[in-house]
């Protein structure tokens, strides 16, 4: 009989604390938590309240290291090609076409001045599939892929979501393919030009 | 015992108190009913189905079936380099990404045998530990939308939140976190995180004590949780549970303190394991506190981390990082204890390939549900959801 | 104690200030012979239902919800979100209207319609004024907790009707929950009843005015009126399906309960239906407990407040502010409470609410045998 009183006690009595906090809660709701992100120093400051961001018009902050949307500055970019073979997912395409030796002023240098030897025409991240682990950024020698705090770049077509940072319309790289090869063939011709030289003179000289 | 003999196949409601095995309506056998709970349905947490064969409410069997988040970790895994693989077992369990890494860094360092700068493991502690309290808030608040209560769900993730956010200021990212490497972090931790992380230590305690007033301590979740999905400890270590679920029968086994990794011998903390007083050993309730207490736990080793921790000067915490990460030919297991309890990580190496000949995931969530035939069994359907919900699985980390 | 006692200052309205005034004249409008009147006084509590529903209900419950989980609530449409429910409901209107195949289609298409018509039969006897009630039946009361029955066969017929085995779960046990505890909620009321002498709501009501205000209250009128009061209010739980009773709808058990399979304007109506029923409960309790429209104002001395807030208006007022007051009890309990389970309900109803609403019945008729 104790037992069956008891448990209505607790009951009654752990059901008002209960609604007690709530209510606590309720009438707290006239304050409001404000924005600031996890790095400020006031973060703990701030009054206890409704937490609620509405998240277009307000956001948490992103931290300055936050890894979101992957960035290549194509103008550091040497073409090594190691992040697309870091990426666990593959999701980086790189097509790469040698600098023609009189064009190497025009490719430039990277910042820290590495004389840069590759075009590239297609430089393709994929950020749909893109997992942010961070990765290729860490291969990368020259850093200049690098993960952007920028968290939310949420597209309508699927196809938009295939990032181009290539340095190279398709023209562009169509000619320097075709300079590519032409300098080949002559390159070739030159060879063989040569070897013909050196045959007909070996056999001239016989 | 005899009536649960003589009560034979039928309905039968058995409820365990203090050994004496209780029947209930053992004469109200009607036509029995299959009932596909889930996958979608609300309180599987996530996509579990759960194909009950029920008479009336009571659950005369059911059967887990799985396999709806299956991803192909154990076959990726052989197909990346071994650095690669952190990022993939962050999807694991993917409430408690810092301990996966931590669990599995553990296996290739074991394999590798590298030494690991002191601040490396202070921090990997830190993040891990608060990554636990993180993932045990998801745990309490989901348990409570379970039984029906909502409001504990929404202070649990106010709270989630912050850590979130400590988490992504030191890694990066929010939950998918990639920080722990093989053989050292991604990066050390900003200057100010430890002392916002003090911070957050006493501004956790009394929201803690909150929660426990609002959800734990209320009549009605006491009596919905206590003595429902009694496992007995023996029973228990048979299945091979681990973690929160084995303690909370009653066995103080906590890989922490029994097969100690990383700085955690130097640690001073509790394992907590119910006594029976607030709830019944073993059962639903007593898991729960479990996690509670753990919570606690878990802020006594942040502060003492935070306070023994080797100063930043001259660290660099991808100091001990092997540059091309090729072990030699062999076998390893290494395990951690997860917030779901024990992680394993079994690799086996050919010795030539940067890539792992195998990597198996031993995981705590698949073990702890592989018991749902036994515990469910004649229960009711909401005492089915309590069970479900006190098992705390992450359909990422079973499925795998 | 009479009606000319009520409303001797509050200003003079269209019919009249006497008790059931306005409600009598509309009876007695016709137009043509058609019985126009009458249509009036049925609509009133049906535009009531809707408008309370829309604003309180929906709009209400979401952001008192949302203030005690220290979140805002809906603030997208309009300033504060206050257009939240408009959207809601034309959002409801356009959704496709889906029949299961496999359901019971005669059931399915009546169930909500049997649900909505149970909660609003009962608002014929509420007193929403002194001068405005339904029907003033002299058996109101009874009347009241009889017709609120009615919304078990509505349960049971949307639960049977979807041939869904989690809606047939949810009816089953909505309608064992709201049989069982009509016992204790009727014999709570009956102490109310029984302090009244009269089922009457009209008159339940005349007689808990005077000048003391809330002193005249049945609550306060006796020292064990609150068992009954207490009792009644949680039975009242039960019967509507809140929190921590709502197991019949039970989100994490049973998907949605009896109402899973409900799309659209159905939906719509299963939860018109509720809000209905909620506040039907509230005012029963308001009037037999609290004095329904009368002012708990006390008149001190020269400072009539008594007076000064009481008449046919200020009633109207009252009654619905004591109604609102219950309604936000319900919400605050649903959003700080964990649900029962189906034994545990059964176990309070049986062995707690009907022995302590049979003892104070008894302690009630001594009181009002004993005590003048």
């Amino acid at each position: 009989m104790s037992e069956y009183f008891g448990n209505i006690k607790t009951g009654a009595v752990t059901i008002a604390t209960g609604m007690g906090i709530t209510l606590k809660h309720f009438f707290n709701a006239i304050h409001r938590k404000g924005d600031a992100g996890v790095d400020d120093v006031d973060y703990f400051r701030q009054v206890d309240g409704l937490c609620t961001l509405q998240y277009p018009h307000e956001v948490i902050p992103t931290p300055k290291n936050g890894r979101y949307r992957l960035y290549n500055n194509i103008e550091d970019c040497i073409g090594c090609g190691q992040c697309d073979r870091a990426c666990p997912i593959g999701c980086i395409t790189i097509e790469t076409i040698k600098v023609a030796p009189d064009d190497l002023a025009l490719c430039g240098k990277t910042s820290d001045g590495q004389q840069k030897k590759f075009w590239l025409p297609v430089f393709d991240i994929d950020v749909a599939k893109c997992m942010t682990c961070g990765i290729c950024t860490t291969v990368c020698p020259t850093e200049c892929l690098a993960h952007t705090p920028v968290s939310d770049f949420s597209e309508f077509d699927r196809s938009n979501f295939i990032y181009h940072f290539g340095n190279l319309s398709r023209l562009e790289a169509e000619a320097k393919r075709r300079k590519n090869a032409e300098l080949q063939a002559k390159a070739q011709a030159e060879k063989e030009k040569k070897a013909a030289d050196a045959l007909k003179e070996s056999k001239g000289g016989e | 015992m005899q009536e649960l003999d003589t009560a034979g196949l039928g309905s039968v409601r058995v409820t365990r108190k203090n050994d004496n095995v209780v029947v209930i309506e053992k004469d109200l056998a009607t036509e029995q009913m299959v009932l596909a709970m889930g996958p979608q349905h609300p309180s599987t947490h996530g996509v579990l189905k759960l194909e009950c064969l029920t008479d009336g409410e009571v659950i005369t069997e059911a059967v887990p079936y799985l396999g709806y988040l299956h991803r192909c970790f154990e076959k990726c895994c052989e197909n990346v380099d071994y650095p690669a693989i952190v990022p993939y077992t962050d999807r694991l369990d993917y409430l408690s990404g810092m301990n996966s890494e931590f669990s599995y860094a553990l296996a290739v360092e074991k394999l590798l045998d590298i030494e690991i700068p002191r601040r490396v493991e202070f921090i990997r502690v830190i993040v891990a530990e608060l990554n636990r309290i993180a993932s045990h808030l998801v745990a309490i608040g989901t348990y409570g939308i379970d039984l029906g209560a909502f409001t504990p769900f929404l202070f649990c993730f106010r709270d989630r939140e912050i850590i979130l956010g400590l988490l992504e200021w030191a890694s990066g990212a929010r939950m998918l976190y990639n920080y722990i490497w093989i053989g050292g972090l991604a990066y050390d931790v900003p200057s100010d995180f430890l002392k916002r992380v003090r911070e957050f230590v006493t501004y956790f305690r009394p929201k803690a004590v909150e929660l426990c007033n609002l959800l734990t301590e209320n009549e009605i979740f006491v009596k919905r949780t206590r003595g429902i999905g009694l496992m007995p400890a023996g029973v228990a270590i048979n299945y091979g549970w681990s973690g929160p679920m084995l303690r909370g029968s009653g066995v103080k086994w906590d890989l922490r303190r029994n097969d100690p990794y990383s700085v955690y011998p130097e640690l001073d903390f509790n394992v907590p394991v119910p006594d029976g007083k607030l709830s019944d050993v073993g059962d639903c309730l007593s898991r729960h506190l479990v996690r509670a207490w753990e919570m606690d736990e878990s802020l006594k080793i942040i502060e003492q981390c935070i306070d023994k921790m080797p100063s930043a000067e001259g660290f660099n915490p991808r100091s001990a990082i092997p540059k091309r990460i090729r072990p030699k030919a062999g076998e390893v297991y290494a395990r951690a204890e997860n917030p779901r309890g024990e992680l394993g990580f079994y690799i086996q190496s050919d010795g030539k390939s940067t890539k792992p000949l195998r990597c198996k995931a031993r995981s705590s969530c698949f073990v702890n549900l592989s018991a749902m035939k036994d515990l469910s069994k004649g229960q009711l359907i909401p005492d089915l959801v309590a069970i479900i919900g006190s098992i705390d699985i992450v359909l990422g980390e079973v499925d795998r | 104690m009479s009606s000319t006692a009520l409303s001797q200052i509050s200003m003079p309205f269209l019919m009249g200030n006497s008790l059931n005034a306005w409600s009598e004249a509309l009876v007695g409008f016709n137009i043509l012979g058609l019985p126009l009147g009458l249509v009036i006084l049925a609509a009133i509590p049906l535009v009531f239902i809707a408008l309370y529903s829309l604003t309180y209900g929906v709009y209400g419950e979401r952001k008192i919800s949302a203030f005690m989980q220290d979140r805002l609530g809906p603030m997208e449409v309009g300033k504060w979100g206050i257009l939240q429910t408009i959207a809601d409901i034309l959002k409801l209107l356009q959704k496709e209207d889906i029949v299961p195949s496999s359901a019971d289609k005669f059931l399915f298409v009546i169930g909500p319609g049997i649900l909505f018509v149970g909660s609003f039969l009962a608002y014929a006897v509420l007193p929403f004024s002194s001068a405005f009630i339904g029907a003033s039946l002299n058996v109101g009361l009874f009347y009241a907790i009889g017709i609120v029955a009615l919304e078990v066969v509505g349960i049971l017929a949307a639960g049977w009707g979807s041939n869904n085995k989690w809606s047939l779960y949810g009816a089953v046990r909505s309608v064992a929950q709201i049989v069982s505890y009509e016992i204790p909620a009727a014999i709570a009321l009956l102490c109310g009843a029984m302090m009244a002498g009269t089922l009457d709501m009209q008159q339940i009501s005349v007689l808990q005015s005077g000048s003391w205000g809330f002193a005249h209250f049945f609550l306060f009128k006796t020292p064990i009126a609150w068992l009954p009061f207490l009792i009644y209010f949680i039975a009242s739980l039960a019967e509507v399906n809140r929190a921590p009773f709502d197991i019949p709808e039970a989100e994490s058990e049973l998907v949605a309960g009896y109402f899973t399979e409900y799309t659209g304007m159905k939906f719509a109506v299963i939860f018109l239906a509720e809000y209905g029923s909620m506040f039907m409960v509230s005012a029963i309790i308001s009037v037999v407990f609290l004095g329904g429209w009368n002012s708990p104002l006390p008149n001190l001395g020269a400072i009539a407040l008594n007076d000064w807030t009481n008449g046919p208006v200020w009633g109207a007022f009252w009654i619905i502010s004591k109604g609102f007051f219950f309604i936000f009890v319900q919400m605050w309990l649903r959003w700080t409470l964990p649900r029962l389970r189906v034994d545990q309900l059964m176990y309070l109803c049986w062995k707690v609410l009907t022995p302590f609403a049979f003892v104070s019945f008894v302690l009630t008729a001594i009181w009002e045998v004993y005590v003048p």
